[in-house]
């Protein structure tokens, strides 16, 4: 049996498809591309769960037969739909849908973690948003308390028309105290 | 402050409870500013993610070629101190996003979300001098 969602996207692309789920794997299929996106049962690590820009995303760990590891995502799921992966993960696969809480708290200070290829940045040990290093194409330090990281340009690859595209973000810089040492006001909280 | 960790004077302000909040539009992975929530929602490769007013310090817009480059810049520690009084924080010695920049062929695009930030950090500005007008 298969159960079907519509209206999925692969990654960052702006193609909608479908997302499909039987006991053999998964799969996504671009509506327009025809482009597919296949993972065998076999090959599934760990799933998780987490609200993104375009509704809620599945993130799903792979390990292949080489023992080699990938991340697939798929946007576009409805708040609704989390149980029903849930149970389809853990009928077919034995796995579980593990959620990634996330801060909507509008902070712009919070602690940096590396995640695999992806810098986390975390608000109150929440996920506030993704780096992924390997869009990095150049870092630098001003000072010893500022850090820049470039990013290549997604749009150049891209067959849409530019305007009907999202906003691409090319370059962030943080703030980084690193190990002042922290001025203590009134003392009282030794 | 309640937890006692709060640095001293910062005051607690929050753009979202949840995730249900968050406006429709940030679907469409374009800067969206929800001037109800006083907050500037930011597409961070794929994520939605949102800026109270708070934590931004001003927007600027530059012409490069066919594309525009909207910069947005955050308070943080440690920046030169224009006012006499300096702008407390919660954790001065967490890691800040001090500014970030997006690139748009749609140049008139982002020249109303620069406006539309600019007004909007106007707003806030103002309340914030009336709140202080009114404690004297």
């Amino acid at each position: 049996m298969t159960t079907q969602f519509d209206r999925i996207f692969h990654g960052l692309s702006p193609e909608v498809g479908k997302f499909r789920v039987a006991a053999s794997g998964m799969a996504w299929k671009g509506a327009d591309s025809e482009g597919v996106i296949a993972i065998p049962a076999s090959h599934i690590d760990w799933a998780q769960w987490m609200r993104v820009a375009r509704g809620f995303q599945l993130r799903i760990g792979m390990r292949d037969d080489k023992r080699e590891h990938r991340t697939e995502k798929f946007d576009g799921f409805a708040r609704e739909d989390q149980d029903k992966i849930s149970s389809l993960l853990k009928t077919h696969f034995g796995k579980s849908l593990e959620t990634k809480e996330v801060s909507f708290k509008g902070w712009n200070w919070g602690t940096t973690d590396f995640q695999g290829n992806n810098l986390a940045f975390l608000v109150s040990d929440r996920t506030a948003f993704e780096l992924p290093l390997t869009q990095v194409n150049n870092s630098n330090m001003a000072s010893r308390t500022e850090v820049t990281l470039e990013f290549s340009s997604v749009s150049s690859s891209a067959k849409t028309p530019a305007k009907s595209m999202g906003d691409e973000m090319v370059e962030i810089r943080f703030h980084v105290p690193g190990v002042h040492t922290k001025l203590k006001g009134s003392g009282s909280d030794d | 402050g309640s937890g006692g960790k709060e640095g001293k004077g910062w005051k607690k302000f929050q753009s979202y409870k949840g995730e249900g909040a968050l406006p429709s539009e940030v679907e469409r992975l374009r800067i969206y500013v929800d001037r109800k929530a006083q907050t500037v929602i930011l597409p961070m490769h794929g994520s939605a993610v949102p800026f109270h007013i708070n934590t931004i310090k001003n927007a600027s817009k530059n012409d490069e070629g066919e594309f525009t480059i909207l910069r947005i810049n955050f308070q943080t520690p440690g920046q030169l101190a224009g006012k006499k009084e300096d702008t407390p924080f919660e954790d001065p010695d967490a890691t800040f996003i001090r500014s970030v920049s997006y690139r748009s062929p749609d140049g008139h695009r982002f020249d109303n979300i620069c406006k539309q930030i600019t007004d909007l950090k106007k707003e806030a500005n103002k309340r914030e001098q009336q709140k202080k007008e009114m404690a004297d």
